[in-house]
């Protein structure tokens, strides 16, 4: 059986559903790497040019894991995935960048996703892909067609059910016991998080942000537990038409939950991404405009796990205090109005 | 209307001669001061911690304007991959913030190139008659024609002078009179007489320079306050500097050539193609083809030029170390915290490392 190898990293979290079934239906075996983890961090950091992103070093690492397990290897080059909208350039990179970075890769299979060119150029797209395992036309439909079904029963299942593409994939959150994590607990805070899926849901990279937050008491909510409709419309109203096609990720969600009136919200961004440097600032303005407590995390491979639940602990403390509507301390010199002045 | 333009390397002198023609006051078309350290310090303190340099310097600039009393701004913008498509938006939101109203036009810089341009002219202008605008567009595109020949030749001299600074000081001579050059005809003589003085400059006649090519993305490429002036830098160090990149080159293909089907950069795509199949949005894949390019015409070096976090570029500096042909690439990453005693140090290094490379091959 032909395996092709699909890296747990960058556009895993939003496709992986649909490319296992595509590649099952023409009789191939989907082969994963495992959870991101320090020897695929360091592997991938080891080869990659130091200003590259966070998470295309994870992404290289990942590549290396899986060297010697697969046939192929599956890294498409998205150039677009909506109407004049357009990826960051280091998808479009991806495979001749694995390529000159791993040289030891197997054969990889790069279909080049631009839907601009419009339906019949994919079919084209998916039919060259689908060549490498069968020469039956009929076949490759059918498991296009069933790949679609599976990503459409994926999104309807993380919004139906409010739960994350890890939990979707992998079943319940792994770390849960690890931190503690009372069953019981009753959050008691709504904190939107927003940014790339592949950041925030790689746990090692974002050290545990999610299972960390819904143990401190919080309910998180991400993009993918929004009806995908209601955040593009939120994006459009904001600023009309994307230039990049994951504005809806971050802008779309980051304006669909501030007018939802989530209690506090956290973007998380790695160092360098070009992209986020410009959209988060659209999010923060927008976020001071609602005076919602907002958050933004920075990371890269060098983030301690200390620094960043410090953080945290802070910004939770300081959007109780303005759930409760207390005045911040002020000094009793100077407020004579008899106001609580401190509350906890 | 009062309208303020970002800095661009030469771009203003063209600009403002065609302002001129059309009978633009100072008040009505505003230049901001040249890029300083004041303007980058603008650009830094309301820019986006992370945004590209390009950004913090034309914010700075823009900022300036403002200052003098712009009301309607000018601002690239190109549709696809790159950040440069932001650049407006985000830059109207914080000169909104600081309290500036100003009003945005963009320039679309990768479809529609030459009628845009024209058409913006027209509306700027208040709508003078096409005529005059064509041979107001061709006396701006004169100059910047001439600008760019005469910095060709500076670029062969400053290596070879044996008076170092010579060179550099008739370039500025030249750059002034063309600024000042009010007829075609002036500008014409006025080339000719600077490339006559060029070529008079005493010149070592045993130098054999080391030559070197700057690739890389546009904006650093052709802003001496952005790449630190590197090119008369690596003048004084005895190099003869090349470049494929120019602004008259960019207009001469992109805006008359390229929708006649002529790719200037088609070459340069073939040789690259090996290594990087498609575009990857700014000059990524221009510079993987470079490399190959110039390394097989006989260059003893490269040297990549790019905004810190730059996302094209980096995926062209992952991919440039697999190409077969082998040259020393050196990448210099241009943001707000490069200082010019580090970037002479690196190159003084860089232009060792091919001095002795030269050497070992001819023993």
């Amino acid at each position: 059986m032909i395996k092709v190898g699909i890296p747990r990293a960058l556009y895993f979290y939003q496709y992986y559903p649909a490319w296992k079934t595509f590649f099952e239906k023409l009789g191939a075996e989907a082969v994963v790497s495992p959870p991101t983890n320090k020897v695929i961090l360091d592997s991938g950091n080891l080869r990659a040019v130091a200003e590259t992103c966070l998470p295309v070093k994870v992404f290289f690492g990942h590549v290396i894991s899986l060297v010697d397990k697969c046939d192929y290897m599956f890294i498409p080059a998205i150039r677009s995935l909506g109407r004049k909208a357009y990826h960051c350039s280091k998808f479009l990179g991806l495979p001749d960048m694995t390529k000159a970075v791993v040289p030891e890769c197997p054969p990889i299979l790069d279909p080049e996703i631009d839907l601009n060119e419009g339906r019949r150029n994919l079919q084209k797209v998916i039919y060259s892909l689908g060549r490498h395992f069968t020469s039956d036309k009929g076949e490759i439909k059918k498991a296009a067609e069933e790949a679609r079904k599976a990503n459409l029963a994926y999104r309807s299942k993380m919004s139906d059910e409010k739960i994350t593409p890890v939990q979707a994939i992998d079943g319940a959150h792994r770390d849960k016991e690890e931190l503690d994590f009372d069953p019981d607990i009753t959050p008691t805070l709504s904190l939107a998080v927003i940014g790339h899926p592949y950041v925030i849901y790689d746990d090692y990279i974002n050290h545990r942000l999610i299972s960390r937050l819904e143990a401190m008491g919080a309910r998180v909510f991400t993009q993918e537990m929004a009806p995908q409709e209601a955040l593009e419309i939120a994006m459009a109203r904001l600023i009309g038409k994307p230039h990049w096609s994951f504005e809806v990720d971050v802008i779309g969600a980051g304006e669909y939950y501030l007018e939802a009136k989530v209690d506090g919200m956290i973007s998380v961004a790695v160092f360098g991404c070009g992209p986020d440097s410009m959209m988060i600032d659209v999010v923060r303005h927008r976020a001071r405009e609602f005076k919602a407590p907002f958050l933004h995390l920075s990371l890269d491979e060098h983030t301690s796990e200390g620094g960043l639940v410090t953080r945290l602990e802070a910004f939770l403390d300081m959007v109780k205090r303005k759930k409760k509507e207390c005045p911040l301390i002020t000094s009793p010199y100077l407020s004579g109005d008899g106001r609580e002045r401190i509350c906890v | 209307m009062r309208v303020g333009i970002p800095h661009f390397g030469n771009v203003y002198i063209p600009v403002k001669a065609m302002g001129q023609r059309l009978g633009a006051s100072d008040k009505e078309l505003i230049i901001p001061p040249p890029t300083s350290q004041r303007t980058l310090n603008l650009g830094v303190k309301y820019s986006p911690v992370e945004a590209c340099l390009p950004f913090k310097l034309t914010l700075g600039n823009l900022i300036e304007a403002c200052e003098l009393g712009a009301d309607t701004l000018i601002q690239a913008r190109g549709t696809g991959i790159c950040r440069l498509g932001y650049y407006a938006r985000e830059q109207e939101q914080i000169l909104h913030d600081l309290g500036y109203d100003a009003h945005f036009i963009t320039l679309d810089v990768s479809h529609h190139k030459f009628a845009g341009i024209l058409q913006l002219i027209k509306r700027m202008c208040n709508d003078a008659p096409w005529p005059k605008i064509i041979s107001t567009f061709r006396f701006g595109m004169g100059k910047l024609f001439a600008l760019d020949k005469i910095e060709k030749v500076v670029q062969k001299t400053r290596a070879v002078e044996l008076e170092k600074g010579r060179a550099n000081q008739i370039y500025r001579e030249a750059i002034k009179a063309i600024d000042e050059a009010t007829e075609g005809k002036e500008v014409k003589r006025a080339t000719k007489e600077y490339v006559g003085k060029l070529n008079r400059v005493p010149k070592n006649p045993k130098a054999d320079p080391v030559k070197v090519s700057i690739v890389g993305e546009i904006f650093v490429v052709l802003d001496p306050f952005a790449n630190m002036d590197i090119e008369l830098e690596l003048g004084k160090l005895g190099v003869e500097v090349r470049r494929t990149m120019s602004l008259s080159r960019w207009v001469k293909y992109s805006l008359f050539l390229n929708p006649l089907g002529i790719d200037e950069w088609k070459e340069v795509h073939k040789v690259a193609m090996p290594y990087l199949k498609r575009d990857v949005g700014g000059d990524g894949w221009e510079s993987v083809g470079e490399k190959i390019v110039h390394a097989r015409e006989g260059y003893d070096g490269i040297i990549h030029l790019a905004p810190f976090t730059c996302m094209p570029e980096i995926v062209a500096q992952n991919i440039m170390p697999s190409t077969k042909e082998d040259i020393p690439v050196l990448a210099v990453l241009c943001d707000e915290q490069m200082a010019r005693p580090g970037m002479i140090t690196r190159l003084e290094a860089f232009v060792d490392l091919l001095k002795f490379r030269r050497k070992r091959g001819r023993i």
